[in-house]
């Protein structure tokens, strides 16, 4: 999971890591275990982190409208030539789907 | 330098992949002493993985990804894993070999899992350790299994390993799926190939009506007066009716499928003269011979006391932690997950939640609520795709589907669709592969 951090902070917390402080750095609780379970399967067909470009759209970085209006159309079966994503976004409520949407559309892409 | 007071951790959402990429380098420094991972001092906790398949490949990266400061150590006798999916492809000659291979460079190098290429032996549940066979004796807080399928050789009157070598199964990607294709490829025009496909519950459930689709086609291309025979014994299959009618439309009448109540279920294999016996005596020969035979968990599972009678393992759905065994999560085909089939796409997800139940569980803290989903896709032909999907949750204590949720292909989809699913399958493959391993095929 790849929050937004600004650059700059990145690359200090990449220089201090160097430096030896790599254990307490790590013990953080930014990363969300429910949200990443909830996002699990998702990365199956879209990559790890949604972040997976090819025939199958990323999902990475995208906006949070954007995707939570996706999601919640494909559910209500609005989209002309879906092949599987009607099916799998009816196994989510409409509150999941938008915390998938945010989830995704916090993920960095590379 | 401290990092106590540094502003931008840890509540701020330090990128995990962003700090394991930042350590490259200097992940390898804890090893330079000697000291293995399994046993490093100052970890959150030790997790042993067994097996580096769909499964237990997806657990040890997800566990380092939710805490990189676990010590965890996969493994695996390969150095190279070959995929069960897009197996068939490769013996219907759309796929490489080499483009269903995988390795662990990922896994080592970015995040930092300690992968030992050997088998494990033996397991005590109650000194929490599992012995090796290079020798070594490695230590665990938490055990995930995920060893696969064995065969039950024997269950099906003469089909033993031996057989085997004779008349392959081909339901462990490899060998034993070269194997199969070079007697393909060495089949006289007008032959039979005869498919003999299990009782539920097995690997992969639309597999073998997949293997035959792809057979099929290579036989349409290189030896057209071929046929295609699936003795089955059982009544019906996963998504029989988009097969059934995928193949009329592919390959004509070339494909026949004789199920149970058509005297189907073979009893017995004559592995030498390549003949199979069913239920009522019925002998058919056969030019090639596909075994899909019974099978059961992995035999580690049996030995971790994780198996009940019917040779598989029961879990508890929240975690699939054993029922039967504290401490050791089991994932994958080894275990009992119906509705889940067992498929690569369900190993991963329920690994990733034994991962999730895992590193809560280290910290004191309870699972989170599990989530899991699948799609299968199977190919009729290179531009007809199939497929099979399914979200699941926890209801009244057991896994279940979600009500409207998942379900098949529709009947009556046109070919752009059937060729959609068909560009989605090689999709899906990729990003399984890359969500596992981190190669691309
Ligand atoms: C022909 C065919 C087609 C398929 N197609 C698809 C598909 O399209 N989509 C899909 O989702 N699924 C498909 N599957 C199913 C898929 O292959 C399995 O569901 C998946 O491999 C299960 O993952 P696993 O981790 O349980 O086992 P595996 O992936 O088999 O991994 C088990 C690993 O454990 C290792 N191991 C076993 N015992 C030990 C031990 N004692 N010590 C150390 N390591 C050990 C083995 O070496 C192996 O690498 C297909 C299967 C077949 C046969």
């Amino acid at each position: 999971m790849n929050l937004r951090l600004p650059r700059a902070a990145t690359a200090a917390l990449g220089a201090c890591l160097l430096l030896g402080a790599a254990q307490q750095v790590l013990a953080d609780d930014a990363y969300d275990l429910q949200r990443e379970v909830m996002a699990g399967g998702c990365a199956n067909c879209h990559g790890t982190d949604g972040a997976r470009t090819g025939n199958v759209p990323p999902l990475a970085g995208r906006d949070a409208d954007y995707l939570e209006e996706r999601l919640l159309a494909f559910k209500r079966d609005e989209v002309a030539d879906t092949t599987i994503m009607n099916r799998i976004a009816k196994g989510f409520s409409d509150d999941e789907l938008t915390s998938l949407a945010e989830h995704f559309a916090n993920v960095e892409q590379e | 330098m401290s990092f106590d007071n540094t502003p931008f951790q840890p509540r701020l959402g330090v990128s995990r992949r962003q700090v394991l990429k930042g350590m490259g380098a200097a992940s390898s420094l804890p090893l330079i002493g000697g000291f293995a991972p399994a046993f490093a001092s100052n970890s959150d906790g030790r997790v042993v993985v067994i097996g580096g398949g769909f499964g237990g490949a997806t657990a040890a990266k997800y566990l380092k990804r939710a805490n990189p400061n676990l010590a965890v150590t996969l493994v695996e006798p390969a150095r190279t894993f070959y995929t069960c999916p897009f197996s068939n492809l490769y013996l219907g000659g759309l796929r490489e070999m080499s483009k269903i291979a995988h390795g662990y460079d990922e896994l080592r190098d970015r995040y930092g899992v300690e992968v030992v290429h050997t088998l494990a032996q033996d397991l005590d549940p109650d000194s929490h350790t599992v012995s090796l066979a290079n020798g070594d004796t490695l230590h665990y807080d938490k055990l995930v299994l995920s060893p696969g399928i064995d065969i039950r050789w024997n269950a099906l009157e003469g089909y033993d390993e031996a057989a085997a070598e004779l008349v392959p199964h081909a339901w462990k990607a490899g060998p034993q799926t070269e194997l199969l294709r070079r007697q393909l490829e060495g089949m006289e025009d007008g032959g039979t190939f005869v498919l003999v496909a299990p009782e539920n519950p097995f690997r992969c459930p639309p597999g073998p009506y997949e293997r035959a689709s792809m057979v099929a086609h290579y036989l349409s291309q290189h030896k057209p007066s071929s046929k295609v025979l699936i003795l089955d014994a059982k009544d019906n299959f996963s998504k029989q009716g988009l097969f059934t009618s995928g193949w009329e439309q592919l390959y004509g009448d070339s494909i026949e499928w004789v199920g149970l109540s058509g005297d189907g279920r073979v009893t017995r294999v004559d592995a030498e003269n390549r003949e199979v016996e069913t239920e009522f005596g019925t002998v058919h020969r056969a030019d090639v011979l596909n075994v899909v035979p019974p099978q059961k968990a992995g035999w580690i599972a049996e030995r971790a006391g994780v198996t009940d009678d019917s040779g598989w393992v029961p879990v508890k759905p929240e975690t699939f932690e054993s029922q039967q065994v504290a401490d050791i999560y089991v994932v994958g085909d080894a275990t009992v997950a119906a509705p889940m089939p067992k498929s690569g796409f369900c190993a991963n997800a329920q690994a990733k939640v034994a991962a999730a139940a895992i590193v809560a569980s280290l910290r004191g803290d309870s699972a989170p609520d599990p989530y899991w989903s699948n799609t299968c896709y199977s190919l009729i032909g290179p531009e007809y795709g199939i497929s099979v999907a399914g979200v699941y949750r926890i209801q009244d204590g057991v896994i279940a589907e979600v009500e409207g949720s998942g379900g098949l292909s529709p009947s009556d989809a046109s070919p752009e669709i059937r060729q959609m699913e068909a560009e989605y399958a090689v999709g899906w493959y990729n990003a399984i592969c890359q969500d596992t391993w981190g190669t691309d095929a």
